[in-house]
């Protein structure tokens, strides 16, 4: 799996800290997320996509 | 307060605990143990309290989940391992077949609790049916732990009584080969 959380971080002027404060969850899993090693819930990948302003689809890319 | 913070004062505590109760050991006090780890459980949840950013999340959750199940696994194969060698070495020692069987009724615990609470977390905590389901965990625990009581009371032991060793009930074993004092 494949992330563009990073690039649309940059775009809102975004640190992973304020990042995880916005969606609850810790910094790590951040790092997590953006390095594509851990697979969010639907809950919090909607989150993170409702707080960067784009949708799932566009922010996980997913192998085939 | 901060995460930081928060685990560097958790650490120290589980030190302090972890001393006091190696000493209570020694001096064979169980209600300093008891106190300390009441007042400490009682300061870690009042001091998670304090902390403002998020203590746990998802991720951690999930990671728990994943370490608890392997954690059990494990656990498991090395007390049944063990049990089946103290059981069959018990004729050496009398004093293995109680630990073996404390290692056993260990892990049947910890499998009837691992399944119970798997079975209400995949299922039964989304019916209305849950409150049952608790009502029935209640009454078994309490009948495993009249049971467990009766089973390590000492009822069935051998008592040391004027430098001779006394049957106190029906001791399934021989009566111990250490001198009686």
């Amino acid at each position: 799996m494949q992330t563009k959380i990073k690039e649309y971080r940059a775009k809102l002027n975004l640190t992973q800290d304020q990042l995880a404060n916005l969606v609850n969850v810790r910094r790590e899993t951040i790092v997590f997320l953006e390095q594509g090693k851990y697979n969010p819930s639907l809950k919090l990948a909607h989150d993170v996509a409702n707080t960067l302003k784009t949708s799932i689809d566009n922010l996980f890319i997913f192998d085939k | 307060m901060t995460l930081k913070k928060y685990q560097q004062i958790k650490l120290v505590i589980i030190v302090i605990i972890s001393i006091i109760f190696s000493q209570a050991i020694i001096y064979q006090n169980y209600l300093i143990p008891l106190i300390t780890l009441i007042i400490s459980s009682l300061g870690l949840i009042w001091l998670r309290r304090q902390v403002k950013e998020v203590v746990a999340d998802e991720r951690d959750y999930s990671n728990a989940g994943k370490s608890a199940s392997l954690a059990i696994q494990i656990y498991s194969w090395i007390t049944v391992v063990a049990m089946f060698v103290l059981y069959s070495f018990k004729d050496l020692n009398p004093s293995y077949e109680p630990i073996a069987m404390t290692l056993a009724y260990s892990t049947c615990l910890l499998m009837v609790i691992y399944s119970f609470i798997y079975k209400f977390q995949n299922k039964i905590k989304f019916t209305p049916s849950k409150n049952k389901f608790l009502f029935i965990i209640v009454v078994l625990s309490i009948i495993f732990g009249v049971f467990t009581l009766r089973l390590f009371s000492g009822e069935d032991n051998w008592v040391c009584q004027n430098g001779q060793w006394v049957k106190h009930g029906a001791p399934s074993f021989d009566a111990p080969k250490s001198i009686c004092k």
